[in-house]
This record gives structure tokens, C-alpha cells and sequence, in this order.
């Protein structure tokens, strides 16, 4: 089978959104595609921006720009909303897609029929990274094949406008399946939308699965896949699925941004087998330099907009920073090896946050480091040091304040320390003394 | 520390956590499901709650790995030596 684009008209009675109370079907989805579409092509619209968590509005901004070949940003609901009018702005939208569809008169470059994902950048603004929606399909089916497919109901964990939360829409379009967004995005509100729609599949981070636990009754679940994204997966938490959910396959996947899926594992146990050094799974390669895991696909995206390809090495290899140990027969992932903190599967960069925190009035220095935690794997620590004139409690308020209101809850600093100094290396870095 | 006096410095943490976020604290009992019943918090608050709960009591017992909890009173055996 080799459609393109999302051929909702296909199986067009089957149910493909299931949200809060409200279902979908597949025609329905596609009739307000055809809308949009027609209002695309009316106005002449060439780049369009999409920002909202609802998996209807998601749908018809990619299918209506498939089908009148224009761009699509996917603006993620985590960033706030002046930066997403500035990148709207930049880039000459024409029409923003939401609760409201609005449509301007801006100048936009000839469309390339790309769709551009954000991620968290290394500064407030975000990087944008151009994916086809052909590419993604086929990614989408591919993964498909191997997870029990047939009469999928697949529960909308990740943030609905990240690259991960796409790809699960996505790869419901491509098997039928029926997409389940909760009324409410907490554990409670997940546990009771997999007991009420019958879910059969669900992917999260680690930390949505431990989170999960605490509310889901496993007798009430009628799941047939659980996979764990984002973060390493650690051995205690496969372990704790497998004595929960036993007749399930338990599977955990490392992804990449510019390479998307890059390898999943199925045997239960953390890391990935040693032998695949050698016999690395379809499509991928994989190695080891100095202890970091390096790999090759002939999957990578196109690259970032406004910034060179992808960060490639002279031989054609991406290295990530995940820092590798070979124990046995398995490569274990021990964790990151540059400065970014992953808060429950979200990567953070800790500058980025340095220098909000910087720009709030009274604060004078700042540093923003990891702390370990057994629940989200990381949180965001911070220690602040406030002008003198300053009334600590009420600062502190103040800029917590602000960080909830500007920051994705992730970045939010949640150990937060005001100190007098912070101690400066010799190598001129702000460290830990 | 007694199970009793745990309990009041994980309502004191949860209170201070949704304070945090502008939101009232509701009364919480060793019953209180801490994720899933009507407390607003999510899994960064429980990650939360669990270091502030360690630098209250002194020690971390998730030191080897997750240990499964549903409830305030539940939490409130681990940090009982």
C-alpha cells in the first residue's frame, strides 16, 4: 500500500480521534482537511502555523497543507505565546491554525512542502528543524509494522506538537487506528482515558510511566504494547511493567531529533545488546568513541532552518552525547555527556535558563545546574544570588513567578537555592565548588 | 519521626508546591492519593515533593531505584526508619 500524504478517506468510517467526550472519524477528519484546504488555496496561503495541543486542529493544518502544498510550522504549545508570534512574524505565516483559524497578509517565500518541528534551543528561541510529511509517513508505517498494529488505540502522552507526539499521531493515520487525547494531560486524567477507550497502546518517558503506575489499576488496561521513550529506560521500571503488565509487550526505543527512531529493544532488559555493534538492526549503524554512541541512518531529517545541516562528523556519522559502558553482553546508556538536563524525557538547557533568570530585576548572578531525582530522572536546580537591596522571600516569589509564566514547566528551576556568591572555577565556569 | 509527623511534612511540601502555583491546599490524609485523585500535581511536583521530602527528613529512599507509592500514608512509611 502506497498512499500519500494521510488518505483519511480511506476507511473513511473508522473512528480516528477520540478527545474528551468528542470522536472523530476518519472522513470527518479528512472533510476538515478539505475546508482548510480550500481556504489555503483561496487566499493563496503558502506558510501556515499550527499551535494548539488538540489532534483535530494538528491533523488539519499537515493534511491541508499536504493537499494545497504549502509549509507548516508546528509551533510547540510549551512556548509562550510571544515568541511564537515573533517566529510568525520571521517567517511570513499566513495563517495560524487553532481553536480560531486567522489568516494575514505577510510575504512568504516560495513553499517547499516542508513541515518545521521546534525544539528547545540553547537560547529562548527554539530550533526549527524541516521534516516532509512523506518522510514522517514512512517512518510512521515502518514503525508501525512491528507494534501490533491491527485495532490500535493509541493514547496521546507526549506533548501533542512535539516531534514525538506527531509521530503517534501519525502512526495512527497510517494504521487505522483511533488517537485518545485526554480531557485532562495528568496521570489521573491518562489512566482514566486508557481505561475508558479501551487503549492497546501507549508510549511515554520513563517518568510518564512511573507517574502512571501510581494511578493506573493494570486489570482495568487492556494493553498490548507499552513503550518507553525520551530517557534511558532503567532496569527497575522495565522491571516494574513487566511484573505489572505480563502479558504485554514491554519495548524501549532511543530516539534522536535528527534521526528519529534510531533502534528499539524488546528483551526487557536496560541498554541494547553489545552484539549489535556488529549487527546493528535495519538501517541503522552503531558504534562507540570514546565512549559516546554514534550512529548512522538513512533516516535524518532535512536539516535546521537558518542553520546548517545536521551536525554530521567527516565520515558521514551523527554523534550524540549519550555516554555509553559496555557490561557483559549489553551497552548500557549512562547519560548525557554535554550540559543539558533531561527533566523526564525534556531536554533543558541550563544557559538558556541562566539567562532568564538574569534578566529578572534584582537578580545578579545565577546558575542552573542538574539535580538527580528518583521520579523524573533530573529536575532543574538553581542557585540565585539577589541584589543587596533586595528582599530575599519576595524576590524569590517573584522570579519563581515569572519562570512559571514564561518557561515550559519543564525548564521551571525546582530546587532553588539564593546563596550570597556562586563559586567561579578556575576555568572561568560557574561550578559546584 | 513518627508516620504521624512525616504526614505533616508532606502536607506542609504539598502545601507549599501548589501555593507555588496559586492554588489552595486542599486538607490531605494518610488516604490522599498523591497523583490521580484531586491534589494538582503533576509528575514534576511529585519529583518535587520527593527531594523536598528528602531534605526534610534527612535521608532519600529511593536511593536503590523507584519504589511503587499510591498514597500520602504510603509515602509516609518510607521516610520511617
Amino acid at each position: 500500500m502506497n498512499e500519500r500524504g494521510l488518505a483519511l478517506h480511506v476507511n473513511a468510517d473508522a473512528a480516528l480521534v477520540a478527545r474528551g467526550a468528542d470522536r472523530f472519524t476518519r472522513g470527518a477528519v479528512h472533510a476538515r482537511i478539505n475546508e482548510l484546504a480550500a481556504a489555503f488555496n483561496a487566499r493563496g496561503v503558502r506558510r501556515a502555523l499550527v499551535w494548539s495541543d488538540d489532534p483535530v486542529d494538528l491533523l488539519r493544518a499537515i493534511g491541508a497543507a499536504d493537499v494545497a502544498g504549502a509549509d507548516l510550522f508546528i509551533a510547540h504549545t510549551n512556548l509562550p505565546a510571544a515568541i511564537v508570534d515573533e517566529i510568525a512574524a520571521q517567517h511570513g505565516v499566513q495563517a495560524r491554525i487553532g481553536e480560531t483559524d486567522t489568516f494575514v497578509n505577510a510575504e512568504a517565500p516560495p513553499a517547499s512542502g516542508r513541515i518545521y518541528m521546534m525544539t528547545s534551543g540553547t537560547t529562548g528561541k527554539p530550533k526549527i528543524a524541516a521534516h516532509t510529511l512523506d518522510a514522517l509517513m514512512s517512518r510512521a508505517r515502518a514503525g508501525a509494522k512491528s507494534a501490533q498494529a491491527a485495532d490500535s488505540k493509541w493514547l496521546l502522552t507526549y506533548q501533542p506538537t512535539g516531534f514525538a507526539g506527531i509521530q503517534v499521531l501519525l502512526t495512527a493515520v497510517a494504521t487505522h487506528g483511533l488517537i485518545v487525547a485526554p480531557e485532562q494531560r495528568t496521570p489521573g486524567g491518562f489512566a482514566a482515558a486508557a481505561r475508558d477507550h479501551g487503549v492497546t497502546q501507549i508510549s511515554g518517558t520513563p517518568t510518564f510511566w512511573r507517574a502512571f503506575m501510581m494511578v493506573a489499576r493494570p486489570s482495568e488496561l487492556a494493553l498490548k504494547q507499552i513503550t518507553l521513550g525520551g530517557e534511558a529506560a532503567d532496569q527497575a521500571t522495565l522491571d516494574r511493567l513487566k511484573a505489572a503488565f505480563p502479558n504485554t509487550r514491554v519495548t524501549h526505543i532511543y530516539a534522536s531529533t535528527e534521526a528519529g527512531v534510531v533502534f528499539a529493544v524488546h528483551d526487557g532488559r536496560e541498554g541494547f545488546p553489545k552484539a549489535w555493534l556488529d549487527e546493528p538492526p535495519t538501517g541503522v549503524a552503531l558504534r562507540i568513541v570514546d565512549g559516546l554512541l554514534q550512529i548512522k541512518s538513512a533516516n535524518l531529517m532535512g536539516g535546521y532552518l537558518g542553520h546548517d545541516a545536521q551536525p554530521l562528523l567527516d565520515d558521514g556519522w551523527l554523534s550524540t552525547a549519550d555516554r555509553c559502558e559496555i557490561a557483559g553482553d549489553r551497552v548500557r546508556i549512562l547519560g548525557r555527556d554535554d550540559s543539558t538536563i533531561n527533566v523526564g524525557g525534556s531536554k533543558v538547557y541550563p544557559l538558556m535558563v541562566e539567562q532568564f533568570l538574569l534578566q529578572q530585576t534584582g537578580v545578579v548572578e545565577a546558575r542552573v545546574f542538574a539535580v538527580p531525582n528518583p521520579v523524573s530522572g533530573s529536575l532543574v536546580g538553581a542557585e540565585i544570588v539577589f541584589a543587596e537591596d533586595q528582599d530575599h522571600a519576595e524576590a524569590r516569589a517573584r522570579v519563581l513567578a515569572a519562570c512559571r509564566e514564561n518557561l515550559a514547566s519543564y525548564q521551571v528551576p525546582r530546587v532553588v537555592k539564593i546563596v550570597d556568591q556562586i563559586n567561579v572555577r578556575e576555568s572561568g565556569k560557574k561550578g559546584a565548588t | 519521626m513518627t508516620e504521624e509527623q512525616v504526614l505533616g511534612e508532606i502536607s506542609k511540601a504539598v502545601a507549599q508546591i501548589l501555593s507555588d502555583k496559586g492554588l489552595p491546599a486542599p486538607a490531605l490524609t494518610a488516604d490522599t492519593e498523591l497523583l490521580g485523585g484531586d491534589l494538582q500535581i503533576d509528575s514534576l511536583d511529585l519529583a518535587m515533593l520527593v527531594r523536598e521530602m528528602e531534605e526534610r527528613i534527612g535521608f532519600d529512599p529511593f536511593q536503590d531505584g523507584f519504589i511503587d507509592f499510591r498514597t500520602a500514608g504510603e509515602l509516609a512509611k518510607l521516610y520511617v526508619k
